[in-house]
């Protein structure tokens, strides 16, 4: 089956039970995307499916030929980040940064449907990506900030 | 300019011979050791209130946040070894018994399945105090035998094909089963270790109460909480003729080198152990365990690499944990509130085995009083082991005593801050010596203002009047925690022919910041800019030994050997640079990056300097001396919290939470509130949510995963404001900063617990503050 993750398409061979976070890390070692319970309860593992939040810790590979699959490695890269990857530095919106990978994706999910979102907003959105070292408060500071500078982007391109 | 040190041991004696080592005292997680450490050769004055710094004390960002953000930093489950192999664990389904037969062939029948490893394979080896692959069983999640095979996945459904068949004998997984006259022996000694109860006492403490004006009495219950780091335990070991390779997720590399080394019997320098980043730890990282040893026997066993990750529930049952306590609390006082007798009995459900953090220490440490008596029984249960837990000891302590003084408080009719600014120690109280510096009483004050502690008392009261369900209530505690450091540390700082700078130490950056804060603290004293600056850390190969990073010591121990290892680069480059310009060193200064001459206009840079030596590498080195002796040197902090509570639901909604903080000198603000936050996060999920329950029949856990072990989410965060009383603590280090780390987490829960109080107008004793365990003690 054909694979398609930030945009480059994988030939794979895959068994039913393969779950898209195993095929991500293991096989591609696509491994931005982390394994922190395996039961979709942390959020550390958070992709985007065709743009919509998933845990591909609890998505079968198999199911997602022919949609677009991104990973953190696909938001933006050094000399090109994302608004939130910047927000997130200026923010310091990480600690250890074993959960940012998710935290990126869920946001990233998040601005895409929501461009001024509120703190309820945002916490709704976002509880179900858990933190461990309490980076919480500078997350929704650089949610919020990322979503400014998004706005003012779009907002440029409209008045061009 | 620093001083070369000449009469080191002595500092101004005139006339005492050079000493190059010494013996000091150095306290670590609230314990203290006596050690010789070599002196550094340099002895530069501390950075005073007035020292003009450049670099330190800027918010500058993470510096290894690009990393982080784009998903290139790399943890130990990323890594690929080529022909890499993966193992698990089958473990003990029981918490007691034996384990009399495994059979492996269906596992080892699969196809892709590579190897097995059981106890015969690893002689001598422990993990969590019992034989690896014991089959005595100990405790429920014990490990029995590693699977390896192709992938993950294989090796964990590997596992779940072994036939086990295991004799279960009578296990005690509660205090009060294990202090049962009956009780089933957990360890052949018995159920208590040797020498307890530990008993503390300073003064008289019967007499005092005998005494008091007023006395109260009180229990306080606190729970079993699991560390719960997002990244579960790993490791990956590859063998390279003799030489072994380990990537380990750690809070210290020399120690599971250390570890490695005495289990499989090796020399320290065929062992190299690497941590690059690591996904918290919070203490439950801090010795190799069971996934360390499988990866390494196994490796060495299949010959290929192996890698060998805890799943989900290995890590919430088999990595350690904060043990619950049981607090029996005695509080005599003037009619003023004064302190006369303070006296603790604890309980402590231990596990099978682990580290000993003491809840007891914290009474005789925070208030001053002249009479301290605590009894502390440590119980062998059934269950994993206790394990340091970020203030060990001190968070289960802080709610005993502080939930005990708002009870003072209430029973006085005194507020509890005044009450506490009344119990103020200027000296430490547990070794009567001096601290190094305090500022408790500006935490008190700055905090109180900004939190408006008197008004939010008062709208909080009046809230209360109108009987809805919602009850606002405030609180506070306090608190104090050793945070020194000390040796040894060191780190070597070297200038590369382009003009950039290294630091390399042997340190770990937990996501702490410490990658950052030595950069700046070494761009600082060589006058590089800190762009070019660059913290090389976790290699035990090709870095210098620091300490593990757990007790607050990071900074505090391994900053000031970077601050001499830079200014020995400097001094070299700047004589350097006299050489070719030809002018005399004193008219020389460096600041960022660049070399100017008094009086003069020309320049160079470091990168000009560099070319022109061209490989010449000028490299210097750099330790920790001794902390003063006879001196506490301490992180304080004063908390105040706000809570509302559904008194229908029973649920509790922490509204905002202040937290001031004295940790001496602040080398990067932003990191360090960071870290605040962080701490006091933790502290509210072990306030409201955390709690490990087993189930007393079976003795296994119900909760191994993060649904039912609850920690706090973005949607439980109340509004914080954590900041710090800054003041350069010179008499602590050169640097004048302390510990910060565990600080914040110490006084949340008592913040919290009586901020309940006083919401509901009934005392609760025990945490986390569930609505059903709220709904009953509003029903008495």
């Amino acid at each position: 089956m054909r694979l398609t993750v930030n945009a480059e398409e994988h030939e794979l061979t895959l068994a039913g039970h393969e779950t898209l976070l195993t095929v991500l890390r293991e096989r591609l070692q696509v491994t931005g995307a982390k394994h922190g319970c395996g039961r979709g309860e942390c959020g550390a593992c958070t992709v985007l499916l065709d743009g919509r939040l998933a845990y591909s810790c609890l998505t079968l590979a198999a199911g997602c030929e022919g949609r677009q699959i991104s990973t953190v490695e696909g938001l933006g890269k050094a000399g090109a980040l994302h608004p939130l990857q910047q927000a997130f530095i200026e923010q310091d919106a990480l600690q250890c940064g074993f959960c940012t990978p998710g935290q990126l994706m869920a946001a990233a999910a998040l601005l895409d449907e929501i461009s001024d979102p509120t703190l309820e907003q945002i916490r709704a959105a976002m509880s179900g990506n858990l933190c461990r070292c309490g980076t919480y408060p500078k997350i929704v500071r650089a949610v919020q900030a990322a979503a400014a500078a998004l706005r003012v982007r779009t907002d440029g391109i409209d008045a061009a | 300019m620093p001083r070369k040190r000449t009469d080191a041991a002595s500092r101004g004696a005139s006339g005492a011979p050079h000493r190059r080592f010494v013996t000091t005292t150095v306290e670590v997680e609230g314990r203290a050791e006596t050690r010789i450490v070599e002196m550094p050769d340099l002895d530069p004055a501390p950075w005073g209130d007035d020292a003009h710094l450049d670099v330190v004390g800027q918010r500058v960002a993470r510096m290894d946040a690009l990393e982080k953000v784009t998903g290139r930093a790399r943890y130990t489950a990323d890594l690929h070894l080529p022909a890499m192999l993966h193992a698990a664990f089958v473990r003990a389904p029981i918490p007691s018994g034996r384990l009399t037969s495994l059979d492996l062939a269906p596992a080892l029948a699969l196809p892709g399945v590579r190897g097995v490893l059981v106890a015969e394979d690893v002689p001598g080896v422990t993990h969590m105090g019992a034989p690896l692959f014991d089959d005595t069983i100990h405790w429920a999640g014990q490990p029995l035998a590693a699977l390896c095979a192709d992938t993950p996945e294989l090796a964990r459904f590997a596992c779940s094909l072994v036939r086990l068949v295991v004799d279960p004998a009578p296990h005690a997984v509660t205090t009060n089963a294990a202090l049962a006259p009956d009780a089933p022996l957990v360890r052949p000694i018995g159920n208590v270790p040797k020498n307890q109860p530990f008993e503390r006492t300073r003064g008289d403490t019967d007499a005092a109460l005998a005494t008091a004006e007023v006395v109260i009495t009180r229990e306080y219950r606190t729970p079993c909480a699991l560390h719960t780091a997002l990244e579960p335990h790993g490791s990956a070991a590859e063998w390279m003729g003799d030489h072994l390779t380990v990537w380990e997720s750690t809070q210290g590399i020399f120690q599971v080198r250390k570890d490695i080394a005495r289990a499989f019997r090796l020399p320290l320098n065929r062992v190299r152990v690497m941590k690059d980043y690591m996904g918290g730890g919070f203490g439950a990282k801090n010795f190799a365990a069971a996934n360390t040893f499988t990866a390494v026997a196994l490796a060495r066993k299949l010959g290929r690499p192996v890698r060998c990750i805890l799943d989900r529930v290995g890590e919430q049952t088999d990595t350690g944990n904060r043990a619950a306590s049981v607090q029996r609390v005695t509080l005599g006082s003037r009619r003023d509130g004064t302190l006369v007798a303070i006296q603790a009995d604890v309980t402590v459900a231990y596990g099978y085995s682990g580290w000993f953090a003491s809840p007891a220490k914290i009474y005789h440490e925070l208030y001053q009083c002249p009479n301290v008596r605590t009894r502390e029984q440590f119980v062998y249960l059934n269950t994993g082991a206790m394990d340091s837990f970020r203030a060990p000891g001190h968070a289960e302590g802080a709610f005993g005593l502080e939930c005990a003084m708002d009870s003072l408080a209430r029973e006085l009719g005194i507020d509890p801050l005044e009450l506490r600014r009344r119990n103020y120690a200027e000296r430490d109280q547990d070794k009567d010596r001096p601290y190094s510096a305090k500022h408790l009483s500006r935490c008190y004050d700055e905090g109180a203002e900004r939190f408006g502690w008197t008004h939010r008392r008062v709208d909080a009261a009046a809230s209360r009047t109108h009987g809805g369900r919602l009850r606002r209530g405030v609180g506070m505690a306090s608190q104090i925690w050793g945070a020194g450091g000390g040796p040894p540390a060191y780190a070597t700082v070297r200038l590369n022919p382009d003009g950039t700078v290294d630091v390399l130490t042997g340190a770990q950056d937990l996501g702490t910041g410490s990658r950052t804060v030595f950069a700046q603290i070494a761009a600082e004293c060589l006058g590089a800019r800190l762009a070019d600056v660059r913290t090389v850390l976790g290699d035990t190969e090709r870095t210098p030994y620091a300490a593990n990073s757990w007790g607050s010591i990071t900074t505090v121990s391994v900053g000031p050997a970077v601050r001499v290892a830079a200014l020995h680069v400097r001094e070299r480059v700047l004589e350097a640079a006299c050489e070719m310009l030809g002018v005399e060193p004193s008219r020389l200064s460096l600041r960022d990056s660049v070399v100017r001459i008094m009086g003069d206009e020309r320049t160079m840079t470091l990168a000009q300097i560099g070319r022109k030596l061209g490989d010449v590498m000028i490299i210097g080195q750099g330790s920790r001396g001794p902390n003063p002796q006879n001196t506490a040197i301490c992180a304080f902090a004063a908390q105040f919290a706000e809570v509302e509570v559904n008194v229908e639901t029973g649920h509790v909604r922490v509204v905002h939470i202040t937290s001031a903080h004295d940790s001496g000198r602040i080398i990067n603000p932003t990191l360090a509130e960071s870290q605040l936050e962080g701490g006091i996060i933790q502290g509210l999920g072990y306030a409201l949510f955390e709690e490990r329950t087993l189930d007393a029949a079976l003795g296994v856990s119900l909760n191994p995963n993060m649904h039912d072990y609850k920690i706090p989410t973005m949607a439980d965060i109340p509004s914080i404001d954590a900041f710090f009383v800054e003041s350069s603590d010179v008499l602590a280090n050169h640097t004048g900063a302390r510990g910060i780390a565990e600080a914040p987490i110490i006084p949340t829960a008592p913040a919290i617990a009586n901020a309940v109080a006083d919401a509901l107008g009934v005392e609760v004793g025990e945490i986390p503050l569930t609505p059903w365990r709220l709904l009953a003690s509003l029903r008495g």
